[in-house]
């Protein structure tokens, strides 16, 4: 079986653009989240969420892709960014910096995790008064004056598969191209066939993960009829999402996404490039419980993690950081726990534990992020505070630090579950 | 050494019927399921004609639907389809319980089986959206008012309505029905997204890492939004005198496709497992395919590259060359661009062969289900080589010089089937074939 090995980290997230803020501000134990200033959200019971600093699309494209930056919703754009910073950060030259790439673009595949994207209300809204009746739309005027309005390329904006054709235009990346579509596991399961396609030879690198922002109306209202998010820290968002912590009150939503540049070990080494970590293991598994809430008893996710710890030949006792969901929302942090007690037994209260959504809110399909975290640990030998974890639910003891801590870390792991009951879990160990 | 991966189950949901055997007898005939648009007032549209699945009760199939509260239309499609394919594979009966069915019958370890889609995301509530995007609306503001839209929202919004539009709902009321624990992902690769999922889905099986593997998607872009997209880009045949002749895959006359809504799914197993258990094997998926063009998010490469490269990458694959090959099922949409394209891309691939095999699209009748189009059109390669019937390219009356090979115009034809080969592309230039071989031991 061909070794597959990390080379590249690219992260647009709350903390700030690219890996090394990302990574920088994790560790230094800085909370992202913030009222939400994208859109006026006093309409809703949740008015926070975590917001990616300003940014230049434009500084992150070649000069000759500007024109194509105005066909890219905010999904595709954080993800286009953090393509840039994986390439940059794995010291390898696309076609984006260079006449002469430095790989053969068949043997590039990507697979980008993706979520529903919402239209844009703004540009869409004063098309629709053009056929209004009242309040509601005339679907005649609609068809007649309304639609004429719209831009032509309106609904490639939206197709969740141009995250990765606007990476793999940019980076002339022809190999194996995929789009995964499971909420919060899409970057896991992403990078998990990722890797498959390049153990098997289909290709000797890929690009993967996931982006997503649900900051917009659309977004927080569908997660607001979810009763998922938080609503009592308006006024003190720092303290709002508390993974696993008995105060916990729900999540809130984040937005960004990570990227991996995965490569064969051989391919890297011939190249000399940087090596995060090797990626070692990944199992995918469903619960049959509820298409809106995990399996309150975590058996599934459990199978997730020690399915994987069994494909890198591995055991409980070998993890040296745990990077779980931990999406703050009580019942579900429990079902979260059961299933880790399930997989870890005894060593779920020694392994070092960082559930570091509560410094960047839920990224979803952008959850890579939490995945580069983990990944992270390993390469740097540091490990992320748990801000908001004091008291954990239910009486459980954990391994969490209110501050960062340099600890040897041969190996970590990533698991996350979805709305819609997928499980993912990656495994990656010192190279 | 990689498990040898069979079909044992085929289910449908279409516009031309909702059972297996029925609609491949209306296809065989080049009737068409397409028709004026009645799902939405269409009647100022540029296109107001569509592939719209008729009469479905998805009781038929499914006797108890408590699990499956508020489902969208796709979701709907997904779950008969999936009904009639396992079924069909002769799997346990479903209770929808899985740790009910574990306890009556242990034939099947539900930890084993996985579920791969293809499937589109759920139609969006247009009247509630509309409604609340208009009232925070004021004349001449460049914005919406977002406090006023919130107030909106929530009067007329509600929480299942919202959640079933998630992509990956068909995947995981799948999972409810038929207790599936094992490996479960859905992908969204535009046109090509059933195509590419019953493909990854067969990877996942050749390595071991589940023993059934439910394969498919579902899709219903039908609705205001779905089809002012595709109105937009001039994807759409606007044929609207006549319907059924709409479809025009490979004629001079072609000018777009048929926009239609539905889904597919198969029951794929390791040889291993399905001949364990007695199964009757369809056929075996030897051969996947998949690549970008990395060329625009508008247009498939001109020349057809990654087209060539997921055809030859699939016949490699399977160990075979393009003399095996008896029949493609094109993707054959129906637009100048792609059927021009898919045409070249067939004669580089297979030279000197590509004048003598039987290339057919079935969307001639059907129309596009886009996510679901692959699954629907290898189903139609598995029965095509269980009858050894070609089912035709209907409509297809003035010859495109571009288009010059035999795509079995107007008239299904008798021929010997060992070897079908599916082609799906999607807009971003995402390219999949899947080959299928008839099954010898």
């Amino acid at each position: 079986m061909r070794r597959v090995v990390i080379t590249g980290i690219g992260v647009v997230s709350p903390l700030g653009i690219g890996t090394a803020a990302f990574w920088n501000n994790l560790l230094a134990g800085q909370v992202a989240l913030q009222r939400i200033d994208l859109f006026d959200p006093s309409g809703f019971s949740c008015q926070i969420g975590g917001q990616v600093p300003a940014y230049k699309i434009n500084e992150h494209v070649p000069k000759s892709y500007r024109k194509a930056t105005n066909r890219m919703a905010r999904d595709i754009e954080l993800a286009v960014i953090a393509a840039d910073d994986a390439f940059k950060n794995a010291n390898l030259q696309s076609n984006a910096y260079s006449q002469t790439p430095a790989f053969d673009g068949k043997r590039f595949g990507c697979n980008i995790g993706a979520g529903l994207i919402s239209a844009e209300l703004n540009e869409l809204t004063a098309t629709l008064a053009v056929a209004r009746n009242g309040d509601e739309l005339d679907l005649k005027k609609w068809g007649t004056d309304g639609m004429g309005q719209l831009t032509p390329l309106w609904l490639l904006k939206y197709l969740p598969n141009m995250l990765a054709c606007h990476v793999t235009i940019i980076h002339q990346l022809k190999g194996p191209s995929n789009t995964i579509t499971c909420s919060d596991a899409s970057s896991h399961l992403a990078i998990g066939e990722a890797f498959r396609t390049i153990q098997r030879g289909d290709a000797d690198l890929a690009i993967c993960g996931g982006a997503e922002s649900r900051l917009n109306p659309m977004g927080l209202m569908r997660y607001h009829l979810l009763k998922r998010l938080t609503t009592t820290h308006n006024e003190t968002p720092a303290q709002a999402l508390r993974p696993f912590d008995a105060d916990a009150s729900g999540g809130a939503i984040g937005e960004g996404g990570g990227l991996f540049i995965l490569e064969e070990y051989e391919h890297a080494m011939a190249r000399k490039a940087p090596i995060h970590a090797e990626l070692i293991g990944f199992a995918a598994t469903q619960d049959a419980y509820s298409v809106t809430e995990p399996d309150p008893s975590g058996k599934n996710y459990a199978r997730a993690i020690q399915k994987a710890l069994s494909d890198a030949k591995l055991s409980a006792a070998d993890i040296g950081c745990i990077v779980p969901h931990g999406l703050g929302v009580p019942e579900f942090d429990q079902a979260e726990l059961n299933g880790l007690r399930l997989a870890l037994g005894n060593h779920l209260e020694k392994v070092p534990f960082a559930p570091i959504k509560a410094q960047t809110g839920n990224l979803i399909a952008g959850s890579g992020a939490d995945a580069a975290a983990a990944a992270l640990t390993v390469s740097t030998g540091k490990v992320p505070p748990a801000v908001n974890t004091q008291q954990v639910i239910d009486g459980q003891r954990l391994n969490v630090a209110s501050q960062s801590r340099a600890l040897d870390v041969p190996v970590a792991i990533s698991s996350v579950y979805s709305l819609g009951g997928q499980n993912a879990a990656l495994v990656f160990k010192r190279v | 050494m990689n498990n040898r991966v069979v079909i044992t189950g085929l289910g449908w949901v279409t516009p031309m019927g909702h059972s297996l055997e029925q609609v491949w007898k209306r296809l065989l005939a080049g009737e068409s399921g397409i028709a004026n648009t009645t799902l939405f007032d269409a009647s100022t549209f540029p296109t107001r004609f569509s592939a719209q699945v008729k009469d479905y009760d998805l009781s038929q199939h499914i006797a108890d639907l408590s699990r499956h509260p508020g489902i969208g239309r796709n979701t709907t499609f997904a779950l008969g389809a999936c009904a009639q394919a396992w079924k069909m594979a002769g799997l346990p009966a479903l209770s929808g319980n899985p740790d009910a069915q574990t306890s009556s019958d242990n034939s099947l370890d539900l930890d084993r089986v996985g579920i791969y889609l293809g499937s589109g995301e759920g139609s969006l509530d247009f009247g509630a959206f509309t409604h609340a995007a208009l009232t925070a609306w004021a004349p001449g503001s460049t914005s919406i008012d977002a406090v006023q839209w919130a107030k909106t929202a929530f009067e007329r919004m509600s929480m299942r309505r919202e959640i079933e539009q998630e992509i990956n709902m068909p995947l995981s009321h799948l999972a409810l029905l038929t207790g599936a624990q094992g490996p479960a992902l859905n992908c969204l690769t535009a046109c090509a997204a059933s195509t590419q999922a019953i493909g990854e889905a067969t990877e996942i099986l050749r390595r071991g890492d589940a023993d059934v593997m439910i394969g498919g998607g579902a899709h219903s872009m039908i609705h205001p939004f779905g089809v002012t997209g595709f109105n937009r880009l001039t994807a759409l045949s606007t044929h609207n005198e006549n319907p059924p002749e709409a479809s025009r895959p490979f004629d001079a006359n072609r000018d777009g496709f048929v926009l239609g809504e539905g889904a597919g799914v198969v029951i794929l197993e390791t040889l291993d497992h399905a001949q364990k258990r007695g199964a009757k094997i369809l056929a075996e998926v030897v051969g996947y395919g998949s690549t970008a063009d990395a060329f625009r998010i508008t247009d498939q490469h001109p020349e057809g590259e990654g087209a060539i490269v997921a055809m030859t990458e699939a016949l490699r694959d399977a160990g075979l060359t393009p003399d095996d090959v008896n029949y493609i099922n094109a993707h054959g949409t129906g637009t100048k661009e792609n059927d021009g394209n898919e045409t070249l891309a067939i004669k580089k691939v297979f030279g000197d062969k590509a004048h003598k095999v039987p290339i057919s699209s079935i969307k001639s009748m059907m129309g596009h289900l886009i996510a679901a189009a692959g699954a629907v059109e290898l189903i139609t390669c598995v029965l095509a080589i269980r009858d050894q019937m070609l089912p035709p390219t209907m409509n297809l009356h003035t010859s495109d010089p571009e288009c010059d090979l035999d795509y079995v115009p107007n008239k299904a034809r008798s021929a010997r089937i060992d070897v079908a080969l599916s082609n799906s592309f999607g807009f971003g230039g995402q390219n999949d074939t899947l080959v299928i071989k008839r099954f010898t031991a």
